[in-house]
């Protein structure tokens, strides 16, 4: 018996049947493509947010400074530290703060100053490239400062605007100057964006007049397929056994289980869409079963087998399912390569997006993988023999002589 | 809020006599008509309409040591100025505490720049009083209920021990205050502040009795946080006079390049 001629000319001769239950399927597939594209965005773009923007992959910290962010608290030795973890094939940059008020004109608030070592932080993060309007820092303008998109609204500053800073020097003495605004970056962290003000390392050094070392050591891999994270942790912790060595999954747990995460949230997106397009399938596949009764007790009756009625029934949802994913493909992939390349601008709906304390860009972006592509695929071929199981059955246990005389 | 008293100290010996003891510290307990009394002639011994002051504070950190001297300038409860005259370095540094707010004058800069109140915790000068100290030191008497927690003698002194716990409406964080004053001339000895949980938290210790603006008053104010016994902010006493004149514009913003 030729199965496949026989379900291929079913299939064509019901074909607005056909059509509805593969548009269904090809729609649910197109749709769980985009929304796997998209989800892989987010986890992609907000990894790049977090690590690549500011936190790097591992950060050395002197003990106790995260709690209490003395500006005393700094690693005398960070400099030979960063020596050592260069020469093991790492990007690493220390980086000093300092706390005080920085007013505008007409406004003033708490900041953060992050004195920021202009050789070496562009080779360990992208902050520098991540800038909305102005420049990022030069060595030739030591009071020329970057600073977060949400302070320079605060202050009504502008690129060129002029700045007041004043704050207490480590020598307890009153320390006050004046920088001009020289860029102003794009949402990085909700404290970036709202309290971070970013100058030349020595600008601040001298300014605040510094103990020796840096307060936090920033290290990036190299190559990043090299090594995985944790044994690149193990790697540069025991060159700081004095010092708190955290990975930035360990700095920003919140974040990473989320990220860990994303991937079961997708599955389980997938696995309800799935759920509706199953009985839209087993109710086409059940109707066809019952619109045909007669035609499958003939068959019956002129020899054709249980097992052959159900594999025509299968190949059936097959050619249907093979054609929806053909189109859902097409579609999904096409969809996502255009939100890859455009994004969704999600800044008129939501303003500043952030997720625990990670601002996420306003255009969201999908990101394309194998997965993304297949997996949709796969699942929609076991949702649709699931769901031809009850018809199989039922077809396969028709009586020839019940199914003739079936009103 | 919390540094609500020590402001007022901080006025009393830097500062401002007449600014501030707890001149309507409601009183309660079990003679609270009299504790309130005492407590109105402490600040009584202080009281004025406006004052002029010079002294000296020396701050010792773990980090550091410094020394500054300061002249002052007060006009009722509400405006207080200082301006720096030593060292060189910071010379002319103004702080006006205008109401509620403080603002500050750098000259270094020549520009002047309100604080926020997420500066207000931050250390004053690099003291350990802070800037909210300044802000809320004319708070005391509406946010606290003085009673006599002892009254005799102590280490060879005739004292009085006020205990002042904070009004239930009040937003302090001090859980009490403790002050103890001379029985019979009702000058300070010293201020304990506790937190929430009833932890002492800083000492306020006064010292060196010394002739000042005709009486004798205790001219050395010294603050010690508890958790570094080791550190400590002295402000030492060197001139005072009271009831002086002196015009509302000279505490006005407009005002403070001049100074």
């Amino acid at each position: 018996m030729k199965i496949t001629t026989l379900a291929l000319r079913s299939v064509v001769r019901n074909w607005h049947r056909t059509l509805v239950t593969t548009l269904a399927m090809a729609f649910a597939c197109t749709i769980m493509i985009t929304y796997g594209a998209l989800m892989k965005g987010m986890v992609v773009g907000s990894e790049q947010q977090v690590v690549v923007m500011n936190q790097g992959d591992i950060q050395i910290h002197a003990r106790g400074y995260r709690d209490d962010p003395d500006i005393y608290s700094t690693m005398a030795d960070s400099e030979a530290l960063l020596a050592e973890i260069r020469a093991q094939g790492f990007h690493a940059t220390g980086r000093r703060f300092g706390f005080g008020l920085v007013a505008s004109e007409g406004n003033s608030s708490g900041v953060q100053l992050r004195g920021t070592d202009l050789l070496y932080e562009p080779q360990v993060t992208e902050i520098h490239s991540h800038i909305m309007s102005g420049q990022w820092l030069d060595q030739n303008a030591p009071f020329g400062v970057v600073i977060g998109k949400k302070l320079a609204r605060l202050l009504d500053a502008k690129v060129g605007s002029e700045l007041v800073y004043i704050g207490q020097s480590a020598d307890g003495y009153m320390a006050n100057e004046i920088f001009t605004v020289r860029g102003i970056l794009k949402a990085v962290a909700t404290t970036i964006d709202s309290s971070s003000v970013l100058l030349p390392k020595q600008t601040l050094i001298e300014m605040l007049a510094l103990p020796e070392g840096a307060h936090e050591i920033v290290v990036m891999r190299a190559d990043r397929s090299a090594i995985s994270l944790d044994a690149a942790t193990r790697q540069i912790a025991a060159l700081a056994p004095d010092y708190e060595t955290l990975n930035w999954r360990e700095l920003m747990p919140v974040i990473a289980r989320f990220l860990e995460t994303a991937d079961v949230q997708t599955l389980i997106m997938l696995i309800f869409t799935y759920i509706a397009v199953a009985s839209v399938v087993l109710n086409a596949i059940l109707m066809s079963v019952f619109e045909r009764i007669h035609q499958f007790g003939i068959m019956k009756a002129i020899g054709v087998t249980p097992a052959q009625s159900v594999a025509l029934i299968y190949a059936e949802a097959m050619i249907q399912t093979l054609l929806a994913s053909l189109l859902g493909l097409g579609f999904g992939w096409w969809a996502s390569s255009h939100f890859q390349a455009h994004g969704i601008d999600m800044s008129h709906i939501a303003g500043d997006l952030s997720f625990a304390g990670i601002a996420l860009d306003p255009v969201w972006y999908a990101y394309i993988t194998p997965d993304v592509l297949i997996n949709p695929i796969i699942f929609l071929f076991v949702v649709a023999a699931l769901a031809a199981v009850y018809p199989a059955i039922k077809v396969a246990r028709i009586r020839a002589i019940d199914a003739i005389h079936y009103q | 809020m919390q540094q609500t008293s020590s402001a007022k100290w901080l006025s009393i010996l830097a500062l401002a006599p007449f600014l501030v003891l707890p001149p309507a510290a409601t009183a309660d307990g079990e003679t609270p008509k009299r504790a309130s009394e005492i407590l109105r002639s402490v600040d009584d011994l202080w009281r004025g309409n406006a004052s002029h002051a010079i002294t000296t504070m020396r701050v010792k950190t773990r980090h550091y040591t410094r020394t500054m001297r300061l002249e002052g300038w007060s006009k009722g409860k509400e405006q207080t100025l200082f301006r720096v005259l030593e060292p060189k370095r910071e010379r002319g540094t103004v702080t006006l505490k205008s109401g509620n707010h403080i603002y500050t004058y750098l000259p270094k800069t020549d520009r002047k720049i309100r604080l926020t109140s997420g500066m207000m915790m931050g250390s004053w000068m690099g003291s350990h009083l802070t800037n909210d100290d300044l802000v809320k030191e004319a708070r005391l008497e509406d946010d606290y209920i003085a009673r006599i927690s002892f009254e005799g003698v102590r280490d060879g002194q005739n004292i009085i021990e006020f205990t002042l716990i904070p009004k239930p409406e009040a937003a302090v964080v001090w859980g009490k205050v403790i002050l103890v004053v001379l029985a019979d001339s009702s000058t300070p000895l010293s201020e304990q502040f506790y937190d929430e949980d009833m932890q002492l938290v800083r000492t306020f210790s006064f010292t060196d009795m010394k002739l000042l603006a005709g009486r004798m008053r205790p001219a050395v104010m010294r603050v010690v946080p508890v958790d570094k016994p080791e550190e400590f902010t002295e402000f030492i006493y060197e001139k005072l006079e009271l009831d002086i004149e002196i015009s509302d514009h000279f505490f006005s913003v407009s005002n403070l390049k001049r100074r």
